[in-house]
């Protein structure tokens, strides 16, 4: 009896391992991702540097955790609700780590753009990064407290992120059309548009794994918007 | 419960009642059974005896007629035990007698008894026999019957009574127990009743003593250990209350961890501190309630080593905080488990000073490195020998002079900043027309503002109160605000002077430009010394980097207020804010 209570506290210890370093990437990434919006709105290459630095990390992190959860699966054979959890783990580490990668992007990008002048106020992209955040943060809040309509309203904040996208697009598009000294800049914050809307894509995917992870239904594909699809 | 008690009493009593009246019933019954039986043989003995003496022939001759004179049932046996005559039966019909145990009692002891049952009467029947002898040998033997029905009867008729008794005894008891229970257990009641309340948490209330007896005692025991209990409980509250009432007060916000990890508790000062951002965190585990990557690894760099440690954090994202967090152990003697204690300081504010100073040492040294630099490099070029060029020696010297000058400017900068935070300076008081004032600070940066054919518009009342200022300072604040205002407009600007009176207790003068403008994030930071907006392009219009800070310094010295705000691109206006009744000069003396 001892044994099995032993080893049962073991697992439960294990499950809360893989949830505090899922959580542990989910902070540094949401951390990655704030740097990288502010270097981009307040020009500041240094913290740039600061995120693509803090990708190693984040990659490393990104094994780890999934090691960790294979390893569990194997060894404790775990059963229903575990199971899910285990397997959602698996794949928001998978999301997080893209959007640890979309952060190093826009870093990347900011570096070049601040060597330029400022090719205009931003009005719709601080929105949008303000959305990103907001969203990541509610999809990984959602995920440590297993609050369902916290995941679903970010499911459906997908949407607003996506229109904000083809809003910016469209602006730039006549910039570049009146002056095309300004194509290099635009396309520069064209990129990074796209990546806040990939951001904003894993962080809908995430809610969808943790509205599975509470549930048990599968809401990928269903809904709003459609599931992030992988660009090269 | 109550109940039971009363019912035990009652069967007690029933018990104790029913048996000894049993139990005596049965003894008298017995006794007096043997008694009447004893009365009733020994009269037929007598009356045996009589007839025994009686001659034989006369037996049998008035047999009958002696039967019915002796009220019972005569028998005459011959000594082989053939019965002769039978008052109540024909003798010829009846079966030998000889071993019927009255006769052979009767043959060997000279007389014989037995009670037997009588078939014919359905009653016990008596029978006695006496042996008549003739010259040493049994001749015959007389036998008389008598029903025992009147013993019987006796006996039933005091078994009837004792059921009576029995009746009587019952209801005595209900009555007996009836009045125990009112006076011992009605008390007892109370208490438990009492106790029960106790028992529930609510020690308030005495019992009522009435007796003197053991539950008396009793009673008064539960009150003394009730009152005992209740000052127990007040001065926990008391002590538990002023810990509690401390550790709520605390600035620092205090977080207790279970030995799991868990939040137990957090105190006042820590929900002042995170927020509504963080939402209920109790029982959720450090990293989930936060998220901090650093406070994740001081925890867990807490664990491994075992001992206190000491981390600075940077929390949250939108409106980051630097919190100085101590992590170290709580130890319970009494249970052994060991929890964490974590107490958390807000050093965000200690952080941005020790940036200003930081800043501002390295900000001073640059600024006093940059001209010096000149004056070295032109000095020595001029010891090398280029003295003797004269147009070229001259313009040395002016760089030099130029340079000079300007580590002059910031040296009387730092100066006056320095004095008015030592708080040497002393305003002159003295009444001053605003117009006049803002004419005279005009009247400095006019060949400026003329290079750069910057337009100026004034909104300048008449009619607007005096001002208590000092003459000097009211000025310097006016040429540095217009100074600025000057420097970060471009060439065909314009700038906008407006004083107006603001409800009865300032005048404000508003200086507008059509300048480059401020972001707004870096406006908080303005007042800061050597803060610049654009580090090259301030330097590059020959700025100390102390103009803001000089004026910032000054109006709070007139006790005014300074209000700047811009949007980037637009321009900029600062708001200058003189109070306008100075009731007290306390800063004059």
């Amino acid at each position: 009896m001892d044994e099995i209570k032993h080893t049962s506290r073991e697992y439960e210890r294990e499950l809360q391992e893989v949830k505090e370093s899922l959580i542990y990437l989910g902070g540094m990434t949401e951390k990655s991702i704030a740097l990288g919006l502010k270097a981009l709105l307040e020009r500041d290459s240094n913290l740039a540097r600061q995120v693509i630095q803090n990708d190693d990390q984040i990659d490393q992190l990104d094994v780890e955790n999934e090691e960790k959860c294979i390893r569990l699966l194997a060894l404790r054979q775990p059963a229903a609700r575990d199971l899910r959890f285990i397997t959602t783990a698996i794949k928001i580490n998978g999301h997080l780590e893209r959007i640890g990668d979309m952060a190093v992007n826009i870093a990347e990008k900011v570096i070049v753009l601040n060597d330029e002048p400022q090719l205009k106020p931003y009005i719709d992209l601080p929105r949008m990064a303000e959305i990103t955040k907001t969203m990541i943060r509610e999809s990984l809040d959602a995920l440590v407290n297993e609050d369902e309509p916290l995941a679903n309203k970010v499911r459906s904040n997908d949407e607003i992120i996506d229109h904000l996208n083809e809003q910016i697009f469209r602006e730039l598009l006549t910039f570049m059309i009146e002056d095309p000294r300004t194509i290099h800049r635009a396309l520069l914050i064209m990129q990074i548009s796209k990546s806040l809307e990939r951001i904003a894509d894993h962080a809908k995917g995430i809610a969808d794994m943790v509205v599975y992870m509470i549930t048990g239904k599968s809401v990928r594909h269903v809904g709003p918007s459609d599931e992030p699809e992988e660009q090269g | 419960m109550k109940i039971g008690l009363f019912y035990k009493l009652l069967i007690a009593f029933l018990a104790i009642g029913i048996l000894a009246v049993l139990i005596s019933g049965l003894i008298i019954q017995g006794q007096m059974k043997h008694e009447l039986t004893g009365w009733v043989e020994k009269d037929l003995a007598d009356r045996v005896q009589i007839i025994s003496t009686m001659p034989e022939e006369e037996i049998n001759k008035n047999a009958a007629t002696l039967a019915e004179k002796v009220h019972a049932r005569l028998t005459l046996i011959d000594a082989s035990g053939w019965v002769t005559f039978d008052s109540d039966f024909q003798a010829k019909k009846m079966d030998n007698h000889l071993n019927r145990p009255e006769i052979q009692e009767a043959r060997l002891k000279g007389k014989g008894t037995a009670i037997r049952y009588s078939r014919t009467l359905k009653t016990d029947m008596l029978y006695l026999a006496l042996p008549v002898y003739d010259k040493g040998t049994v001749k015959r033997y007389i036998r008389l019957a008598h029903p025992l029905s009147e013993v019987t009867d006796t006996i039933n008729q005091l078994q009837s009574t004792v059921f009576e008794v029995i009746l009587l005894v019952m209801m005595l008891s209900m009555f007996a127990a009836i009045i125990f229970s009112i006076r011992i257990l009605s008390p007892l009641w109370d208490m438990e009743e009492f106790t029960e309340k106790i028992k529930k948490g609510d020690v308030s209330g005495t019992l009522m003593v009435k007796s003197q007896d053991e539950i008396g005692r009793l009673a008064r025991n539960i009150n003394d250990m009730v009152s005992e209990l209740q000052n127990r409980i007040k001065a926990a509250d008391e002590e538990s209350q002023t810990l509690q009432s401390a550790f709520a007060s605390m600035i620092e916000g205090v977080i207790v961890l279970d030995s799991d990890g868990h939040v137990e508790v957090l105190n006042k000062g820590m929900h002042e501190m995170l927020g509504s951002r963080y939402g209920d965190i109790v029982g959720k585990t450090v990293m989930e309630a936060f998220r901090n990557v650093e406070l994740h690894d001081a925890l867990d760099r807490y664990h491994r080593t075992g001992h206190t440690v000491i981390q600075e954090f940077i929390l949250g994202i939108e409106n980051p905080i630097v919190l100085e967090v101590t992590i170290s152990p709580i130890k319970t003697v009494s249970s052994g488990v060991e929890k964490t204690i974590m107490v958390f300081h807000d050093v965000t504010h200690l952080k941005r000073l020790e940036q200003i100073r930081a800043d501002f040492i390295a900000n001073v040294t640059h600024e006093i490195k940059t001209p010096l630099t000149a004056i070295i490099g032109f000095a020595q070029t001029l010891l090398q020998g280029d003295l003797g060029n004269r147009t070229e020696a001259i313009k040395f010297l002016q760089t030099i002079h130029t340079n000079a000058q300007r580590l002059n400017r910031l040296v009387d900068d730092l100066l006056i900043l320095s004095n008015i935070e030592l708080g040497e300076t002393k305003l002159q008081l003295e009444t001053i027309d605003l117009n006049n004032a803002i004419e005279n600070a005009l009247v400095v940066v006019q060949n400026r503002m003329d290079d750069k054919k910057i337009m100026i518009t004034k909104e300048l009342p008449l009619n607007l109160p005096n001002l208590m200022a000092d003459k000097d300072k009211l000025q310097q604040i006016l040429v540095n605000v217009l100074d600025n205002a000057v420097k970060f407009t471009s060439e065909g600007g314009l700038i906008f002077i407006k004083a107006s009176q603001e409800e009865t207790e300032f005048i404000v003068v508003s200086i507008t430009d059509t300048g480059i403008g401020i972001p707004k994030n870096e406006i908080p930071r303005l007042g800061e010394r050597f803060y610049r907006v654009d580090k090259t392009r301030s330097r590059d219009v020959g700025g100390t980097g102390l103009g803001l800070s000089i004026v910032k310094h000054l109006i709070i010295a007139h006790r005014g207020k300074m209000n700047i705000q811009s949007s980037p691109g637009r321009g900029t206006t600062v708001s200058l804010y003189f109070p306008l009744s100075r009731s007290d000069n306390s800063r004059t003396q």
